[in-house]
């Protein structure tokens, strides 16, 4: 299959991702694999950022680059950890030549048969949530076009992950508004069936709700719940506070 | 800039930082109705097959076309939920298509000549619906349908990030403020359970169908239960005015 053709095919598959049930490693595995074979590279691993900021290899195309990238945060240099900090690619690394840039990193990669490095951000706006690093075996420039198709690649997984984490923090939050409403509504109810039963208003029913809470180290809620349910007989509910003890 | 962020720009300048903590909703449904150009425009919350209640409204039309969906479970922002599209009614006196024969009469009354429904949700995660009418009978154009998909996005947003800021456990401040979740209602649901010695849902039901009947709103038969003028008999199920 031809190149263009096998990059607009991992094109799509990445973006069936964004309306498809989504797994996170799922998806960056997909990449890096699809990475290796579109792109003419020998490896490619990722790294996301955690919530604390520092970053984890979340993916990479064989298990020896792996070893690599967990060296390369552990050591607090890279290629991928300046293009996650700056937000830029970091390509065409010949590593016999940048000599004292990366002093840990550079002996680690030749030695596991690397000489051409390259890391492009995973950024959308302002956003950096990582970096897809790029590995050649052999040193020489990779083309412009192989470095746009990867920037690309990176790109659309970004889109797909921060759109993931944005559904989930909706959804959370979606189920504290209704979670809170469903509380307001219960209460309310119980307000009305207490002043029916006790013969109050609205406002003497919700003092004897919010007492009877107080003096059972209840929440209101769950008063409320048991008074619908009558599992909690109105009759004399929170009508008087504890005893002072002397 | 895409002509879709262009959009997003400039409808989110008009609300100017507002729907910000601290503040009411009503300016989401006053920008909502000036951007699309309609004479009003309302947020409806939902879940499950139901609505829940009002987030806001520009003013009594709206709230009427809330009031008669929450009432009656049918209407553009109740089918825009259950379809997960937007409902387009652009002739509600004369409709190509005749529907919601319960809500149309009463809303045509108020004036409504054209409603629409538009769902309000940020991807998969549904919160209800954005209600937009207009007092002349019309489609929507192009642009005005566009302003309110994104309209209703930008919604669904503030109202969750309203939400991320209130106390654990309670409606943020702000969506009490300008909202109406028909507390009223539930309080009267809670009496006449007490009175027929019902469940509150049932209870419900009988409210609903009085107010059907008798041709009131729900919201005003509840405050004349709340209010003791209206009792329902235990004996026959009825209710009777004091």
């Amino acid at each position: 299959m031809p190149r263009e053709a096998m990059l607009a095919r991992a094109l799509v598959e990445l973006a069936d991702t964004l309306v498809a049930d989504f797994d996170v490693v799922e998806l960056l595995t997909l990449l890096t694999d699809r990475c290796v074979e579109v792109l003419d590279v020998d490896a490619a691993g990722l790294m996301l950022a955690a919530p604390e900021g520092d970053l984890r290899v979340m993916a990479s195309s064989s298990e020896a680059l792996r070893l690599l990238e967990l060296f390369e945060l552990q050591a607090q240099e890279g290629p991928c950890l300046e293009a996650y900090r700056v937000g830029l690619p970091v390509v065409n690394q010949d590593l016999a030549t940048v000599n004292g840039r990366w002093p840990r990193f550079v002996p680690e990669a030749i030695a596991a048969g690397f000489h051409s490095v390259h890391a492009l951000p995973m950024r959308l706006r302002g956003s950096v949530i990582g970096a897809l690093n790029l590995f050649h075996i052999e040193p020489g420039l990779m083309r412009q076009a192989d470095i746009d198709a990867a920037q690309s690649l990176a790109d659309i997984a970004t889109i797909a992950i921060l759109q993931h984490r944005a559904v989930q923090e909706a959804q959370m939050l979606n189920e504290q508004l209704s979670h809170a409403l469903n509380s307001r509504v219960v209460i309310e109810q119980a307000k009305g069936m207490l002043a029916e039963r006790e013969g109050l208003n609205m406002e003497q029913a919700f003092a004897r709700l919010r007492t009877h809470a107080r003096n059972h180290n209840a929440r209101l809620a769950d008063v409320a719940r048991d008074v619908i349910s009558g599992a909690l007989p109105a009759a004399g509910l929170g009508r008087t506070l504890p005893p002072r003890h002397a | 800039m895409n002509r879709g962020g262009e959009r997003r720009l400039r409808i989110l300048e008009l609300l100017g930082g507002q729907a910000a903590p601290g503040l009411g909703t009503k300016r989401l449904c006053e920008v909502g109705a000036e951007v699309t150009g309609m004479t009003g425009a309302g947020i409806m919350l939902m879940s499950g097959d139901i609505p829940r209640g009002s987030v806001c409204t520009t003013g009594g039309v709206s709230s009427l076309i809330e009031d008669l969906q929450y009432m009656l479970g049918e209407g553009p922002c109740v089918d825009a939920w259950q379809q997960d599209r937007p409902v387009l009614e652009p002739d509600l006196a004369n409709p190509h298509t005749p529907r919601w024969p319960a809500f149309s009469r009463p809303a045509v009354e108020a004036g409504v000549r054209a409603v629409f429904g538009f769902p309000v949700q940020v991807g998969a995660v549904r919160l209800g619906a954005l209600n937009l009418y207009c007092d002349r009978a019309g489609p929507l154009t192009d642009e005005q349908h566009a302003d309110a998909l994104v309209m209703a996005d930008i919604a669904a947003q503030a109202v969750l990030l309203l939400q991320a800021h209130a106390s654990p456990g309670h409606l943020a401040a702000e969506l009490e403020a300008d909202g109406d979740f028909q507390y009223v209602v539930h309080q009267a649901s809670g009496m006449v359970a007490a009175q027929l010695d019902i469940g509150v849902g049932q209870s419900l039901v009988r409210l609903r169908a009085y107010s059907f009947a008798n041709n009131r709103p729900l919201a005003q038969v509840a405050r004349d239960v709340v209010a003791r003028r209206l009792r329902f008999d235990a004996g026959t199920g009825d209710g009777r005015q004091e």
